[in-house]
């Protein structure tokens, strides 16, 4: 077949780049006019710094070209921390009309929900300094991290299994025991999205997840133990229960092989069916179908439930951390989840009377204070964001905010973003170097692999400060707390 | 089976491409399975217990190509083989028999999680087939 047929031949055109104009304190534009197949315009958020990173690679590019999609509305946008995907750019955020519009594998990506939660403690880090490294050894033998390493314990029966993709969070809770009602209060969309059917996610996706609940999977995955070394927000702080030196614990990963099956499995079959709904696309990888399609509601459908999946894999690894620091620190020592966000999902959502399949790839949410569904204790707050840097860098803790929705969403950055390859970071200090620096700030660390320190140095990564600062004076969340590791388990 | 082909890692931001060359489609997409066994292993394994039959059709060959390599990925995970040895019975632009050869490596190396059609597109020159491909790692 000839690939034509899958996206449209254009004249040759200029550089996204070449369009790109700063409109704002710290956004930029590329306008609809830039390209004819442009419905809409392409925001960024960025400062100078970072628009320049930005535009070293495809991303503004491929930013434009999510622009082009059937049903697109009002701009796209991408975030500070913005870099080169597959289709879709990571760091990008747009919305489609769920009647009129397309939903795109592509705008999820394949670490369906991937996404981070924040544990707080009752303990300052100063008090249990000394138990660090035995936390963090016991949490590194509880959980398997690294590729392939599946579950010690029996994968999970496909019943339970089904319900796990159907139920989510609530499940694994009130079921498997593996956590209270407060987590299911704090986790976004209380830990289970609507529309999901395990009967949409395929016996491969199954299988490949029935071993890897509960664990972190390599690449950027990681488990830190953090200590809080600045609150931004004191009032907001002390409402949530956070405080200056307070011990914490940050989970960043996601749907494992299971979510990466769903993706595959969905781009694979709308790229195959693109042609009957006369759909073309400049970027195969954008493969799409309508939302109100079969294919389209069956995506939706497997992304939902890999998705829960996601939300679950957390849920299991707070269990075995709360489980590993009692072993530790004793029965007291308890950890209450502040949020969990995700940060791959499609998620159908009302913005001025529309609904609208709101995309979000390697983008959080970020509600304000005036969303419903927010736990009891972010009342008046805003929903908390979480932002991982690094390793070896600061995280931070945000908070949504009601002018957001107009801006980008609701959306936030969910991270540092890539600005190197890996070859280039390994190349750029060894792995051990990387370990030994990061002991010599006092880091404990557990990764079996040298190699794979390397690739996740923190040279490797755009400057997390940075992109919080723009996400801050962009209005999309405001700075709440930072934390800095004292402890990484690491993929 | 001797393709005379190639296959090397190539710089992506984020994650790896693979580069391929072979004389004949067969040979491409051997190339693109020892490829993905290099990436994923250390080492070749030792021993090639794990045989497998695989039977994939696909919209067009860079389609194909694609659902390749997700189901060496698929096998690689549910069997924690690595697969660098392959007979292929048919090839044809859109659909594929073949059976793969695999073994437990000694050493991981890096975590692939999926194959893209990010700026892929196999082509035909005097020489053979070339292609590059985005793997998700």
């Amino acid at each position: 077949m000839d690939p034509t047929e899958h996206s449209q031949v254009l004249p040759h055109r200029p550089p996204a780049r070449e369009g790109l104009s700063r409109v704002g304190d710290v956004v930029y534009e590329i306008p609809r006019s830039w390209r004819p197949d442009m419905r809409v315009p392409a925001r960024v958020y960025a400062d100078a710094v970072l628009i320049e990173q930005i535009q070293r690679d495809r991303s503004l590019e491929q930013l434009a070209n999510v622009a082009t999609l059937p049903g697109v509305v009002d701009a796209v946008y991408g975030m500070p921390d913005m870099h080169e995907g597959y289709g879709f750019p990571v760091g990008g955020v747009a919305a489609t009309d769920v009647e009129e519009g397309v939903i795109s594998p592509g705008g999820i990506g394949f670490d369906i929900n991937c996404g981070v939660r924040l544990l707080l403690s009752d303990l300052d880090h100063a008090s249990v300094a000394e138990h660090i490294e035995r936390v963090v050894h016991e949490i590194s033998r509880a959980i398997p991290s690294g590729y392939g390493r599946s579950s010690r314990r029996p994968p999970l029966a496909y019943d339970e299994l089904e319900q796990v993709l159907a139920r989510g969070v609530p499940y694994v809770v009130r079921e498997l025991g593996w956590g209270t009602e407060d987590d299911v209060d704090s986790t976004e969309s209380n830990g289970c999205l609507p529309g999901a059917s395990s009967s949409a996610v395929s016996q491969r996706a199954l299988l490949r997840g029935a071993s890897q609940l509960g664990t972190l999977g390599g690449g950027n995955h990681f488990l830190e133990l953090q200590v809080v070394d600045h609150v931004y927000e004191p009032e907001a702080a002390r409402q949530l229960g956070i405080r200056k030196g307070q011990l914490v614990v940050l989970i960043h990963t996601g749907s494992r092989g299971l979510g990466h099956q769903v993706c595959s499995d969905y781009v694979r079959t709308m790229d195959a069916t693109m042609s009957r709904h006369h759909l073309t696309v400049p970027d195969r990888q954008l493969a799409c179908a309508p939302f109100a399609s079969p294919e389209g509601r069956r995506y939706f459908s497997a992304m939902a439930a890999a998705a829960n999946f996601g939300f679950c894999n957390r849920q299991r690894i707070t269990h075995q951390v709360r489980e590993a620091f009692a072993r530790v620190l004793g029965p007291n020592a308890t950890l209450r989840l502040l949020y969990d966000v995700a940060h791959n999902t499609a998620k159908v959502e009302r913005f001025d009377d529309r609904l609208l399949c709101v995309h979000r790839k390697g983008a959080t949410r970020a509600h304000g204070p005036s969303a419903e569904g927010l736990p009891r204790a972010c009342h008046g707050l805003g929903q908390p964001v979480m932002i991982p840097g690094s390793m070896g860098t600061a995280s931070y803790a945000l908070l949504g905010t009601d002018e957001s929705a107009g801006l980008s969403f609701s959306s936030a950055c969910h991270g540092a973003g890539r600005a190197m390859s890996r070859g280039a970071a390994k190349r750029a200090v060894p792995g051990h170097e990387v370990r030994h620096q990061l002991q010599s700030q006092g880091i404990v660390v557990r990764c079996v692999s040298n190699k794979e320190l390397a690739e996740e140095a923190p040279l490797a990564y755009k400057d997390v400060e940075r992109v919080v600062d723009v996400v801050h004076r962009a209005g999309l969340a405001k700075k709440l707390a930072r934390m800095r590791p004292v402890g990484v388990v690491k993929g | 089976m001797q393709t005379n082909g190639y296959q090397g890692l190539e710089e992506h931001v984020g994650e790896v491409r693979l580069g391929l060359r072979a004389p004949s489609l067969a040979g491409l997409f051997e190339e693109a399975g020892v490829g993905l066994a290099r990436l994923l292993a250390e080492e070749p394994p030792e021993r090639h217990d794990e045989r497998v039959s695989i039977e994939l059709s696909a919209a067009d060959v860079d389609a194909l190509l694609v659902a390749w390599l997700d189901e060496l990925i698929f096998r690689t995970e549910t069997t924690g083989c690595v697969f660098d040895r392959f007979e292929f019975r048919r090839i044809a632009p859109a659909a594929l028999e073949a059976t793969a050869l695999g073994g437990e490596p000694e050493t991981w190396r890096t975590a692939v999680k999926a194959a893209t059609f990010h700026g892929l597109r196999i082509e035909e020159g005097p020489h053979g087939y070339s292609a590059s491909v985005v793997l998700d790692v």
